[in-house]
Parts: structure tokens; sequence; C-alpha cells
């Protein structure tokens, strides 16, 4: 019998607009995460700032040749410099305004003074605080004495690179790491949307079937618990399709990448092939047990309201548990293994993201990650079992909501 | 025995909505179920098909619980009508046919048969929503019977329908019954049950009031009903103990009359009274009987 229920509640939603829409939505996230570095690149082109150019008047005598060096080293597209006599700074303001130039700065150590039509810029501000941080430092410097190379051994940045114990006996850790961290946030939201998306459309499917009053043919037909199981099964299939064709075009795009097309770069950019194939089966356990767990808790919602309007209301209290869980699940990111984290991973509740989100940051003890799967897989069946009950007597009542004494009361049986 | 209710009692909290009733219905007969309303009709019927469980008793066929022949046996047709708004009409049709057992080659013909059949060949591929009230209820009868069941339990199933609809469906009630299916229904139109019904249950605040042949019902009740037309005093019948008015239609009065009430007192009176054009003593009706037994406020 569930195959029946299976299929029609597949059917009737895989053609519906919801679902194409954000099907096609998610594929267009992916194409679009995978072409991201390129794509910035093109905005950042696309919004890149004109040439800074400055007339400057320099009171000191010593710091325009390093500040025109160092404006050289920028690059002649960058930034133009010319520069004023001394004297001449009434005649300069007019030019700035004829000319259209960006603005007239005086340098007088320790102070500069810009003058500009475009004060508010903060773009413009911020360049030319760091070239002039840039010119000073140079110049100061060499009034210390310090050569070429000594500058260079000054200003040499420090290389750190973090590493996991545990992770990486095969010594591939490394660059790897911001990218798929990425990622991982990016596997996390994809599982808090699934979790509450999939477990609204479970509520307001049985919701539908009591409003419509089909209930009362189907439950002399199918016992409750299959119903519930039928549904729960044909909406999971729904998402796991949507995940394929995500992960599909998300390959898809990685190919394209790979293969050199269209001119672009491979190595940049988020990718699944930066993923460890492990972290790949721990997100199908988590994304699959998570929407089992809450797909029961959402059906047995869904069958104790009467119309489809008081869904909301009720399922309310379980989408802010997953938003719990998505909150915690990031603050982890920051410390993987805190209390909080660890006891956050082991609450059926949150587990489903915040266990996924310590494995993708490393290795959490073994115990805990067992403890964790286990504990959520007890979850689910007694959260399916005890859905089932609620279900069974929630379908045929009809009218005011029963309250949560009573629900406890369809629980014992 | 096809059917059979044995000591149902059905209790919610506080209401007992069925108490100790018991009626049986042989195999291809039509039973009529009536009661007024909260009666425990719905409740009686979701005790039969295992929807409630009954606080006592139960509920057999051929001698075994309904649940020993699995949910293909019947077909229900409950009185909240409900269908998935979304779905195609030829495609729900198919969903309630696997529903009950059929494959989806066989669910696939038969819906094609009942939809021409019962006129709905323009609106095969409509969704469930565009079609009217009548027309959803049609579909819903089709998905009860479209499996063949032995059973047919149809709640309210001429509510809502129009004259030419509801002349289709009691066809199709007859013909159940003639080729062996077993139909239960309930309603409120008296003259659908005596047109359809060899048997009736009725009952009354849960309990059985009457059950039994629908014409033996009527001649045990003796010819009580007198009709009697005349051209004169029309206030004759005052003066006679025994006899009770129950209409003053234009053409004639209809009155109640008493076991020990001589009909033949009546017409000597009726004929010193003015020209007697109609004199019939007659069998109740199941309006009267459901009305003298449930009481006029039901």
């Amino acid at each position: 019998m569930i195959p029946v229920l299976v299929k029609r509640d597949f059917a009737s939603r895989v053609r519906g607009m919801p679902y194409v829409i954000t099907t096609v939505l998610g594929v267009l996230v992916f194409i679009g995460l995978g072409f991201a570095p390129v794509l910035m690149e093109y905005f950042a082109a696309a919004f890149a700032e004109d040439t800074l150019d400055i007339l400057v008047v320099d009171y000191t005598g010593e710091f325009l040749p390093v500040l025109a060096e160092v404006a050289a080293d920028s690059g002649a597209e960058a930034v133009r410099i010319e520069a004023v006599p001394v004297g001449e700074e009434s005649t300069a303001f007019q030019r700035v305004i004829d000319e259209g130039r960006d603005g007239l700065l005086l340098v007088d150590l320790p102070e500069f003074a810009f003058t500009t039509l475009d004060a508010a810029n903060y773009a413009q501000n911020s360049r030319l605080q760091n070239l002039l941080d840039r010119s000073l430092t140079r110049l100061n410097a060499r009034n210390l004495g310090l050569g070429a190379d000594e500058l260079a051994k000054l200003f040499a940045a420090a290389d750190l690179q973090v590493r996991q114990i545990g992770a990486g006996e095969d010594g591939e850790e490394g660059g790897d790491f911001t990218s798929s961290a990425v990622l991982a946030y990016f596997m996390i939201f994809m599982i808090y949307t699934c979790l509450i998306m999939y477990g609204n459309m479970v509520a307001s499917g049985v919701a539908e079937e009591k409003s419509s009053r089909i209930m009362e043919v189907m439950i002399a037909k199918v016992k409750p618990t299959e119903l519930m199981f039928g549904k729960i099964l044909g909406i999971g299939a729904l998402g796991l399709m949507q995940f394929a064709i995500w992960v599909a075009a998300a390959l898809a795009t990685n190919a394209v990448r790979r293969a050199g097309l269209f001119g672009l770069p491979f190595d940049t950019g988020i990718s699944l092939g930066n993923v460890q194939p492990v972290l790949l089966v721990w997100f199908a356990v988590f994304f699959i047990l998570g929407f089992f767990f809450y797909a029961s808790i959402y059906a047995a919602g869904g069958a104790v309201v009467s119309r489809v309007e008081e869904v909301n209301q009720v399922v309310t209290i379980l989408t802010m548990l997953i938003v719990v869980g998505f909150i915690v699940a990031f603050m982890s990111f920051t410390n993987p293994n805190g209390r909080l984290a660890v006891i956050a991973s082991l609450i059926p509740f949150t587990s489903p993201m915040v266990m996924f989100a310590r494995l993708t940051l490393g290795s959490p003890p073994a115990a805990q990650v067992a403890a964790s799967v286990i504990l959520l897989v007890l979850a689910v069946v007694c959260g399916a079992w005890l859905s089932g009950r609620i279900y069974r007597v929630g379908v045929l009542l009809y009218g005011k909501r029963p309250t949560f004494r009573e629900i406890l009361r369809y629980m014992r049986g | 025995m096809a059917l059979s209710v044995l000591n149902v009692t059905k209790r919610f909290r506080d209401i007992t909505a069925v108490k100790d009733l018991s009626f049986k219905v042989d195999r291809g007969r039509i039973l009529g179920f009536l009661g007024p309303n909260g009666a425990g009709k719905t409740t009686t019927m979701r005790v039969i098909l295992g929807i409630l469980k009954p606080d006592a008793g139960h509920v057999s066929w051929e001698g075994r619980p309904l649940s020993y022949w699995g949910p293909a046996l019947f077909g229900y047709l409950p009185e909240e009508r409900g269908l998935y708004p979304k779905m195609h009409m030829h495609e729900h049709l198919v969903f309630l046919g696997q529903l009950n057992g059929l494959s989806s080659r066989d669910a696939k013909v038969r819906a094609d048969q009942w939809i021409e059949r019962l006129g709905l060949g323009e609106y095969r591929g409509k969704r469930i929503e565009e079609l009217s009230k009548g027309n959803q209820q049609k579909v819903q009868v089709i998905g009860a019977l479209l499996h063949q069941p032995k059973l047919l339990i149809l709640d309210e199933p001429f509510s809502g329908l129009d004259p030419v609809n509801t002349a289709m469906l009691k066809e199709v009630l007859l013909e159940q019954s003639q080729t062996g299916c077993t139909v239960v229904f309930s309603s409120h139109r008296m003259d659908q049950v005596e047109e359809l019904c060899e048997d009736i249950v009725l009952i009354h605040r849960g309990e059985l009031v009457l059950s039994g042949n629908l014409q033996r019902i009527k001649s045990a009740m003796g010819r009580q009903i007198l009709r009697v037309a005349l051209e004169g005093r029309r206030d004759f019948w005052r003066r006679i103990p025994g006899l009770t008015l129950l209409a003053d239609r234009p053409d004639y009065l209809e009155f109640r009359i008493d076991p020990s009430l001589d009909p033949n007192i009546v017409l000597t009176q009726a004929l010193q009274a003015g020209k007697v054009i109609r004199f019939e003593l007659m069998e109740p009706s199941l309006d009267q009987i459901f009305v003298e037994r449930v009481g006029a406020g039901a």
C-alpha cells in the first residue's frame, strides 16, 4: 500500500510550481557558486575605481619622490601624481575643479591635508590613506638608514599554517581548508533549508488531507502510520531528487571548469571536489536522519490542526528548534569542540547540523560521533512511533485544536 | 448473514454515541440506515469499517472480523466528501483503485468505463477542484465502487445531487445489489429509502428503534392511516374519538385512526357530512413511521 501513497505524494508535488522554482533556483545557486570567483572578478572589473588623480604640493621636499616611487609600484593606471610648486596652491585648487581631478594634497609632515570635491568618498579616502602610509613608512625607513633588503625583511608577512591533529595524514590539508569550510557552511545551510522546507511540506500535506476531508476515505483503507510514512517517504524522495539535481548541477559546473571551457580557471572557488568523500557520507547520514526525525514530528503537527492556515502556528516551535540548531552549528565553527557544540551535537533536535558542522572542521572524538548517530536513530524511531499515535487520533479530529495535555493522552493511546 | 453488527457500543468521553446496537444485512440486499441528525449513523458506519474501535461488541462479515478480509472488501463514501483537490480526475480514480488493490492497468480501464457511464467524460483530465460539487460526489462514488467491493457503505449518498444524478445513482446502487454487492446507505430522504430498500434500520440516540424488512414493518403497523375527501362539512371528524388529524390538505384530510376505532363508523359520519369522494385506509409511509418513532422534533 505504501508505494501507492509514496507515488501519489511524490507525483502530485513534483509538477507543482513551488518545487520546480526551488529546484531551478538551487541549480542557479550551485552554478553561481561554481563560477563565483570568475563572476567576482568580472564584477570587480566592472566596478573598478578610476585612477586616483591628484595634485601634490610638498612643503618638505623629501616626501614627493618617495610618494612617486610608491605610486609607480602601484601601476600607472592606479595612481597619477602631479607635483605643484609651493606657492601655487590657489591656482591648483582651481585646476582640480577645471581639470576634473580628484583633489589637492598638501604635504607638511607629519600632517597631510587633502582637499577634494568628493570628501565623502570612503573608497578614495582609504586608497589615499593606504598610499600615504606606505610612502611614509618607506621614507622613515630610509631616513633610519635601512636598505631595500632590510626593508623587505621588516615587512615580511608571517606564514601561518594551521594543521588539524589527526587529519591530513596524506598531507592534503592546508590550502583546501578555507574553501572546504565555505562549502561546509553551505552544506549546513542546505540541511537547515531542507529540514524547514520539507518539514513544512509534510505538515501542510497532512493538514491538507484533513481539510479536504479525503482523510476519512484514506484512513478507512490504510493504517494511519502507513499514511504518515507514505507522506514522509514521498516528500523525502522529492527532497532527495532535488538534492540529486543540485549535486549534478554542481558536478557539471565542476566538469566545465575542469575542462577549462570559457577560459575559466579551475583552481579557484568552491568546488565539491575539495570535500573529502567521507564528509559527503556524513552529510547524507545527517541529512536523511534529520529529515526523518523532523518530518515525523511535523506530520504529527499537521495532524492536530483542522485547516492548512493553522499549520504555521503549530510548526513554528519546530522551525525555531531548527533555527537554533543552525545558529549553534555556525557558532561551532569557531570552537568545534567547545561545550555548547558537544552538547548540541548530541541532542537530536540540533545534532544533524551541529555534529555535521563539527565533522567538517576536524575529527570530533569517535565516541561522540557514535553517540550522536545512535541518539538520533533512537529519536527517529521514538519520534515516528509517538507521532504515529498522535497522527492516528489527530487525523479524525476536527474543530478545536487539542491542548498539550490531550496530545499527551493520544501518545499513551 | 453477510454483514453482522452485534451489540456494538461506542462512547466518546461522556457521550454514548452508539448503544448496544445489533442488526444484520443479507448478501446483495440494500439496507436503509435511518435516524435523525446525531443519532449515531456516521459513528456506526465508522465502527463497521474499523475507523473507530467499538468499546463493546463487534462487527463481522461472513462470520469473520472485517480486518480479516482486508480493505478491498468494502467501498466507503463518507458524509464529509473529500478528494485531493489538485489531482486530475482520472489520475485520482486510478489512485483510489490502486489503494484498493487494483493493478494500475485495471484501475485505468475501470475508471474510464465509469467515467463514461456517469457522463463525466469531458472532465477526465480536469483537476478535482475544477469540478462542481455534484460531479465531485460522482467521482467519489466511483472511487468507492471501482474495485467491485462486496460491501458498499454510503453515508448520505444522495445529498447534493440533482434529480437526474439521483436517478442515475439509484440505478447504480440497484445494479450493484443485483450483482451481489451488499449496500448500506444512510439518508434523510425517506422517499429514496422506500424506493431502494428492502430492509431498514432506524436508530435514535444511538439505540435501535426498528429494524427489518420495510414491507413487513409497514404491515405490522396496520392500516392506520385514513385519507378522506368529501364535499361538505370538513369538520365532521371532531366528534369521533380515536381519530387524529395528521394533515389538512385542500383535496383531502389525513388521519391516524386508533386501532380500537372501527373505520366504518368514520365512513358513516362522513357520509352524513356530505358527498364522499375518497375514503382510503393505508399503511403508514416511512416518513410517518420515522416521525412517530423518533418524534417530530427530530
